[in-house]
């Protein structure tokens, strides 16, 4: 574990490395990246103004959840990149190589597709955070900061254990894969507050495919609404649950992998 | 070192029926096909041996290889190297081996070898001091330094795959595997690999399994082959002994004055045991299969009746074996 945080801290060196090389490519992405950041910001802001309220979830509300979800969906996307998994690594067979290495190869396959660029979104959920939180005047302790971390961690992860998993399907049919869509529509649902949306619908997005433990659970501390505190609370253990579920999965894809014909 | 014992690798392959219709049926009901990949192959290696595996594509040769460096999981038999199961504790096992898969790069395509270098130090944990004399000579010997800086791809495909044969060392392994190493390379670049690999194997006693196409690099470099075919292993030995097995016979090459059909060779050398091939209008080849009695008959027959300028008598090349064997097999699998 120690040795992939220290190859982490090369592999971002040599990205920066490679990505200097061609310098007005670099300073160009810079630029659009904060723009395409920024519009995002004006936005989400345009039109949630024109959002009533919700059940008892008043706009602002909304924004907050809001702005939490692109934290931990940012830091995933940043570090679980691999959305051309199986054209690859499977199918190029890539991933021979990546078993012939001595570092656990779902490290790698992230080490190796990491995307340091995402680092904006979390920017751009903190300042939505903050907005929001201005407004609806939120009080926070110091450990809050600390909880604050432990749950981004932990969203982190369901979404990680969620597609690693899917990710591993591609070990074992050699066709594409066409649920990764499939699940990308059900993770936005994750974002807005689950009671609005009938029983099935809610309950599937608790358990099921957890991505409301990506916005509302964690958030609703935050928020300080009390009723949804026993969830919050739970955001850890079924961040760990279904991120050793994906690596499950993972492990015995990896058994079941046949390579590529060479 | 190396312990195999009948290692036997199945595929299930997806049979899909044809057309729309069957494309819908295929939904429902899918078929499979099995086929035995490897099937039952036992050898065993010391340290610091050189050998080949050999066979036609499709033999089996790179799903051996998966398995032993790991990378595939055997459907029945064991493989136990330097001490480790490859696909149980496979972590720890590929710190002791280097592979090199000729068709794949392991080098950071938009990096120069030296940072790709460093990386894998890095990713093998190598001693920093002793890593960079290692790499020092690495760069040395495969005479990497003039375009170690540049990035990898610039660099023309005998210098890539020398960077590749250096990165796949630099942990300095034990057991080095290559797989084709040598292809689309020229004969230069093909010679001081051989070299180098040579020299490895003398001074670091690395054992190095070789599988190529290329029957030449088989000479240069491996005392023992292994020939695979349709999954199983039909020759482990000496590459002497496959000679003898195989390949013993003999070609001589005629070259005539004047213009000489094969009909008009055939009917002086009378009906007996051999072929006749011809090379040009002034030129034909008699292949004289193991008899020894034979060759100095050909030689007097054709030299009295026909004006021949030049003789070649030549012993089959390991090429020639090689061909031999892809196509007795190929006839065994038509009988079958």
């Amino acid at each position: 574990m120690l040795q992939v945080l220290r190859l982490f801290g090369d592999y971002l060196s040599q990205y920066f490395k490679t990505r200097l090389a061609y310098r007005a490519d670099f300073f160009g992405e810079l630029v659009s990246n904060l723009i395409f950041e920024l519009i995002n910001l004006v936005f989400i802001v345009v039109v949630f103004q024109h959002v009533p309220l919700l059940n008892d979830w008043s706009r602002d509300e909304i924004i907050f959840i809001y702005g939490y979800f692109l934290i931990p969906y940012a830091l995933f996307t940043m570090f679980f990149g691999f959305w051309d998994f199986n054209e690859r690594y499977i199918i190029r067979g890539e991933m021979d190589r990546v078993l012939t290495r001595p570092i656990h190869n779902l490290a790698q396959v992230c080490l190796e597709s990491i995307a340091p660029d995402r680092i904006f979104g979390v920017f751009s959920g903190l300042i939505i955070m903050g907005y929001a939180a201005i407004k609806l005047e939120l009080s926070f302790a110091w450990y809050d900061l600390l909880l604050f971390v432990g749950l981004v961690i932990s969203s982190v992860l369901i979404y990680a254990g969620v597609y690693t998993a899917i990710a591993a399907i591609s070990f074992f049919s050699d066709s594409r894969t066409g649920i990764a869509p499939m699940i990308w529509n059900i993770q936005n649902y994750g974002r807005y507050p689950v009671d609005v949306y009938n029983g099935v619908i809610r309950f599937i997005l608790t358990w099921i495919l957890p991505f409301a433990f990506v916005g509302l659970y964690p958030s609703a501390y935050f928020l300080r609404k009390e009723e949804w505190y026993t969830y919050t609370m739970l955001t850890p253990v079924m961040g760990l649950i279904f991120f050793s579920l994906g690596l499950f999965v993972w492990n015995w894809g990896i058994k079941r992998y046949q390579g590529a014909g060479s | 070192m190396i312990q195999v014992n009948k290692l036997e690798k199945v595929f299930r392959i997806h049979q899909a029926r044809p057309g729309l219709a069957g494309a819908l049926r295929d939904l429902f009901d899918r078929q499979y096909k099995t086929v035995k990949a490897v099937d039952g192959v036992s050898f065993s290696v010391e340290a610091g041996e050189m050998f080949a595996l050999i066979g036609e594509n499709g033999a089996g040769k790179s799903t051996t290889i998966k398995m032993l460096t790991g990378i595939l999981t055997p459907s029945a038999g064991e493989v136990v190297i330097n001490g480790f199961v490859p696909y149980k504790q496979r972590e720890q096992y590929v710190t002791s081996i280097g592979v090199v898969f000729g068709q794949r790069s392991q080098l950071w395509w938009d990096l120069s070898p030296m940072e790709s270098f460093r990386l894998l130090k890095r990713v093998y944990k190598v001693d920093e001091e002793e890593g960079n004399r290692w790499l020092n000579r690495l760069i040395d010997e495969l005479d990497l330094g003039s375009f170690v800086h540049q990035p990898v791809r610039k660099l023309s495909l005998g210098q890539r795959m020398r960077c590749e044969i250096a990165a796949s060392l630099i942990h300095k392994p034990k057991l080095l595997f290559l797989d084709e190493p040598t292809v689309g390379l020229d004969v230069l670049v093909k010679q001081k690999i051989r070299e180098f690999l040579r020299r490895l194997n003398e001074t670091e006693r690395t054992t190095i399994l070789l599988t190529t196409h290329d029957v030449s690099d088989i000479e240069a470099l491996c005392r023992r082959v292994l020939v695979m075919d349709q999954g199983r292993l039909i020759f482990d030995g000496l590459l002497g002994d496959l000679k003898e097995k195989w390949g013993a016979g003999t070609e001589v090459v005629f070259q005539f004055k004047k213009r000489t059909s094969l009909e008009e060779v055939r009917t002086a050398l009378g009906a007996a045991d051999y072929e006749l091939v011809p090379e040009n209008e002034y030129a034909l080849a008699v292949r004289i299969p193991r008899s020894q009695e034979m060759l100095p008959y050909v030689l007097s027959t054709v030299m009295s009746r026909f004006d021949v300028s030049d003789v070649k008598v030549k012993e089959a090349s390991t090429e020639e074996i090689v061909r031999n064997i892809y196509s007795a097999t190929g006839e065994v699998m038509v009988h079958a």
